[in-house]
């Protein structure tokens, strides 16, 4: 049985054969970790390595309070698409809008990369290869709403990922985005994450953290100064710390 | 039972022109009938298969999938559109059900449901009534749920109490969790 069929929303269950992705679950309806030869078997089929463990929140439920009562509000989703944290704030009456931007600026270099080695040796064609050249070329193409669009954006760890200059234009980028009175929650390493993760919303206090194929090497790990300075035309910043030296962050505008 | 079943598939195979766009690749489709290697949805009555090409408007009544590449624009008031996972759209998609195993450049308006695989990868608007993402599924865009349900504006019972440790802005200090 698929993960679709599972919840009971999968097509033509009954009706005619179809050939199904097989989707592990394990006994608590969430998918169970898949080891490398039971990936292997199911073929061409993309089934991800999925390791999750559950990460109680301040900041998370922080940023709930802040939104409380709100009733119909947007709020932009950076991380990838889960299903879990869409519904999660869909069913509070949230407009959701989700852009992976990791992944967007993944595949940018990619084709940056491309580009400069199709340009190799023609100085006239060579784009601007500074960082900050970069950074602007890659927002040209990404985060385009208007001015004011949300009330809340999970950023979660995205910025330790980016180049400095471009986690700089991000946030003064997200800044225009958001309406006065509204959140960012972001979370910051204190030092340097020995693995990949993504973080979805279990509940309203709790984050499940999910280890992932790195999509990009941890560029920086950003100083309780350096935070402030990216963040100086906020009102107010929240901080927690946990044990495992993560940093959760909510900023005011 | 069994003739009722191809009495249905006969009428969906003379129901075929009402798709004028979609017909070349639908009599491929038939031709393939045989050898039941319709992929994902043996529902769907008419098929787009992968190396196949369109650009223009399909409009119809009847379930479709798609393998290829389209362009333009699809209106299945009451049909269902599966996107396999070769298949690339450009356009918007109205539908009373969209399944997305491949990508999809546009905006989707499935009636009833959308569906995201895990190797489904949309950029566009989604608005439906149920929404189902499967692991490692792409989205880039915005989405609305429209159902009779009210809005449970709180969220949840442990949250908002207000009371967590908070450090101002300058402090350089935190809560430990």
């Amino acid at each position: 049985m698929s993960f679709l069929n599972k919840l009971g929303i999968g097509t033509g269950a009954g009706r005619s054969p179809r050939r199904e992705v097989p989707w592990p679950m394990g006994s608590n309806g969430r998918p169970r970790v898949v080891g490398p030869t039971a990936a292997a078997a199911v073929g061409t089929a993309r089934v991800p390595e999925l390791r999750e463990a559950n990460r109680v929140s301040n900041g998370l439920k922080e940023l709930l309070w802040n939104l409380d009562g709100l009733g119909r509000g947007t709020l932009l989703d950076l991380g990838p698409a889960w299903q879990t944290t869409l519904s999660f704030f869909i069913e509070r009456g949230f407009r959701v809008s989700s852009e992976d931007i990791l992944r967007e600026w993944k595949e940018f270099l990619s084709e940056e990369e491309a580009k400069l080695r199709e340009t190799a040796g023609r100085t006239q064609e060579a784009p601007d290869v500074s960082p900050a050249g970069r950074a602007a070329r890659f927002l040209e193409a990404n985060l385009r709403y208007p001015v004011s669009s949300f009330d809340a954006i999970l950023l979660w760890d995205l910025l330790d990922y980016f180049e400095p200059v471009a986690s700089k234009q991000v946030v003064a980028c997200l800044t225009e985005l958001l309406r006065p009175g509204g959140v960012v929650f972001a979370m910051f390493h204190s030092k340097k994450p020995e693995g990949f993760h993504r973080y979805r919303v279990a509940d309203s206090n709790t984050l499940q953290v999910i280890a992932s194929p790195v999509l990009c090497p941890a560029q920086r790990v950003y100083q309780n100064r350096e935070i402030q300075d990216l963040f100086g035309r906020y009102r107010t910043m929240k901080s927690f710390i946990g044990r495992d030296q993560l940093r959760e962050s909510l900023f005011i505008k | 039972m069994w003739k009722k079943e191809e009495a249905k598939s006969q009428g969906v195979a003379e129901s075929s022109p009402a798709l004028p766009t979609a017909s070349p690749a639908m009599s491929s489709a038939a031709a393939r009938e045989g050898s039941t290697t319709l992929p994902i949805s043996g529902r769907a009555s008419a098929c787009i298969s992968q190396g196949i090409r369109i650009k223009g408007e399909v409009t119809g009544s009847e379930d479709l999938f798609i393998d290829g590449h389209f362009e333009g624009k699809l209106n299945l008031t009451n049909g269902s559109l599966t996107v396999g996972p070769n298949g690339e759209v450009k356009a918007d998609i109205f539908a009373r059900e969209v399944i997305v195993r491949g990508r999809v450049d546009g905006k989707i308006v499935g009636r009833e449901k959308i569906q995201l695989w895990s190797t489904g990868n949309v950029a566009g608007d989604l608005q439906t009534e149920r929404l189902a993402i499967e692991d490692g599924a792409v989205l880039r865009g915005r989405v609305e749920i429209e159902t009779g349900k009210p809005i449970d504006k709180r969220f949840g019972a442990s949250a908002g109490s207000g009371k967590t440790g908070t450090v101002s802005i300058g402090s350089g200090s935190a809560v430990d969790q």
